[in-house]
């Protein structure tokens, strides 16, 4: 394809090949400076924000892994639903700036973060540099060109990893149910209350209150003896205005 | 296309391709949303009986300039309250997340531009094209909701939680309501999925196949775009104007901008998906001829979206849950159920 004319078409083509590279670099800094300003944001709803960005960087590197159905789900599932309902509650609650924390507690967690911290890379690096699975290896290559896309994902899922996704789902009803239950625990909904939807809980004498059955024999002739007589007061003050 | 990768290199020339395509379809959809709000006011002014603007320029065509022109001269006012990086971010996610979506949609078939080749009218075609629409979109409730946190305003606020309620809540039908169409398809490619309706001399469209699955969507997306009947977050009467009252110039109508680019988007996917992207009669023989049928299509759609508008009073927001929750919803599932059975038998009758 190359011409005579090549110089420029070299230089861009050399480019090019960095293009990954660069992409990779700034998703990668994205995701890593808002995970850093997720923890260290003081009002939530930045923190929230931070976390969007974090979502939408590592779908774009999923992207890079040739995987965009993952990345898209990702999208929908972290970014467009669950942060929507993280917003809706900071929102909804008018959480304010959180408090500083007494920092005695925090200093006997910092070692062991650092020790966690250290187990985990020291088991990344011991998984890239030692464990090599050559069978699983090559089924990789075999599958690497149809890997990420919608039809591997879906037949992956209803064939070999069915019993696994079976028991996600099942896991994730669990805690749907339970979080119903925590609900409805705090407000002890008996058999005779009414469940107003989106906003509360009455006692169904609330909605149909009985008849005013307060017939007290009442012997005056004018408004004025009568709210003396039951010993109401307001609204007779009109002749001392006057 | 050779002279040019002669020159510049395949990568380079691609890029540029792309390029001039992302340019023009963003040139090309915006006239088409500045055009619809015009349209918008002179037919909502038929209908109420009244005439609508029809004095700068030859019946009012250059109306959207000089609406621009006002927007961009207009004070910029910042409330002193409002959380400024948020305040002023809000707009900006709502226009990005509303444009971004423009590089899947199928504008025509293969056709042969002089001087350039066969080009396919469509910026990039890949494998989770729909579900990228669907990802993008669902990130756009973010503008909403931040502008009506950030402008610290309870009005806003109020406008801001409703809007994040009802897209949540509609989101769910119009997912499931495209099932169905997946299914038969086969495929989450935009391209892909007009072209396999392109039989019976262009007439083969998935509506004859999914008339539930696009009532269910055409529904479920008018609230997802907000608007009458399902207006609530603006609603003028309770809110003032919604999770927008604090916006002023530039930044209210890149709010405005992206309503209308979210209609278009809505517009395209029902015709994409639904009403045969581009086929029509002639189309094989004629390729340009697609554009024009899908710009057809397309503008029934807006047009359908501006007479609900002039014709329907609002959903009171109880109304609006139990429709989307006890009544699409169970629609939506109910034709997921139906397609994958009829997908599936069709599929063992091919096997035996």
């Amino acid at each position: 394809m190359l011409s005579l004319s090549a110089p420029l078409a070299l230089a861009l083509e050399g480019l090019a090949d960095y293009a990954d590279e660069a992409v990779f670099v700034v998703l990668f800094g994205v995701a890593v400076g808002a995970a850093v300003s997720v923890v260290a944001q003081r009002n939530p709803l930045y923190s929230a924000v931070s976390l969007i960005f974090v979502f939408m960087a590592l779908a774009g590197l999923y992207l890079m892994l040739a995987a965009p159905f993952i990345a898209a789900i990702q999208v929908i599932v972290y970014a467009g639903a669950i942060m929507v309902l993280v917003i809706f509650v900071i929102m909804l609650l008018n959480v304010e700036e959180e408090e500083h924390r007494r920092p005695l507690k925090l200093r006997l967690l910092v070692p062991a973060a650092v020790v966690m911290a250290a187990v985990l890379f020291a088991e990344s690096a011991f998984i890239l540099y030692f464990v090599h699975d050559a069978a699983a290896e090559r089924a990789q290559a075999a599958a690497a060109n149809t890997t990420g896309l919608t039809a591997s994902v879906g037949a992956g899922l209803f064939t070999t990893y069915l019993l696994p996704f079976e028991i996600t789902s099942v896991l994730i009803l669990m805690s749907l149910v339970g979080a119903i239950t925590l609900a409805r625990r705090a407000s002890e909904i008996g058999p005779t209350d009414v469940v107003v939807p989106g906003s509360f809980v009455l006692p169904r004498q609330a909605l149909t209150p009985e008849p005013d059955v307060d017939a007290t024999p009442v012997s005056a002739r004018t408004t004025d003896e009568v709210q003396r007589e039951l010993g109401l007061a307001g609204a007779h003050h009109r002749k001392e205005e006057d | 296309m050779e002279w040019l990768n002669n020159l510049i290199g395949p990568s380079a020339a691609r890029g540029v391709g792309q390029l001039v395509g992302i340019n023009v379809a963003f040139l090309g959809v915006l006239m088409i949303v500045a055009y619809t709000v015009l349209a918008e006011r002179r037919i909502l002014g038929f209908i109420q009986g009244r005439l609508g603007p029809n004095r700068v320029g030859p019946g009012g065509l250059l109306q959207p300039f000089a609406d621009l022109l006002k927007f961009i001269l207009k004070e910029e006012i910042i409330p002193d309250n409002a959380t400024r990086f948020v305040y002023l971010l809000a707009p900006v996610i709502a226009i990005t997340s509303a444009l971004m979506t423009i590089i899947v949609y199928p504008f025509g078939p293969e056709v042969n531009i002089p001087g350039v080749g066969p080009v396919r009218l469509t910026i990039a075609r890949f494998d989770v094209a729909l579900l990228y629409v669907l990802a993008i979109t669902s990130v756009s409730v973010y503008g909403i909701a931040l502008a009506g946190w950030a402008s610290n305003n309870k009005y806003s606020l109020l406008g801001a939680l409703r809007s994040a309620a009802q897209m949540i809540s509609y989101e769910l039908s119009l997912g499931l309501s495209l099932v169905g169409v997946v299914l038969m398809a086969g495929t989450l490619d935009l391209y892909g999925i007009v072209e396999q309706q392109s039989g019976w001399a262009g007439l083969h469209w998935n509506i004859i196949y999914q008339p539930l699955g696009f009532v269910v969507y055409l529904i479920s997306a008018i609230a997802e775009t907000n608007r009458v009947p399902f207006d609530l977050p603006e609603a003028e009467t309770e809110l003032v104007a919604g999770f927008h009252t604090e916006y002023s110039a530039l930044k209210f109508a890149l709010f405005f901008m992206a309503e209308y680019v979210n209609m278009f988007t809505v517009s395209v996917l029902a015709t994409t998906l639904f009403l045969g992207g581009w086929n029509g009669p002639g189309v094989a023989q004629f390729p340009l001829l697609g554009v024009v049928y899908f710009l057809l299509k397309i503008t029934f759609f807006l047009f359908l979206y501006i007479w609900l508008r002039g014709s329907l009073p609002r959903f009171r927001f109880d109304q609006l849950m139990n429709f989307g929750w006890k009544f699409l919803l169970p629609l939506a599932i109910v034709n997921v159920i139906l397609t994958s059975a009829v997908v599936y038998f069709q599929f063992v009758r091919a096997q035996s």
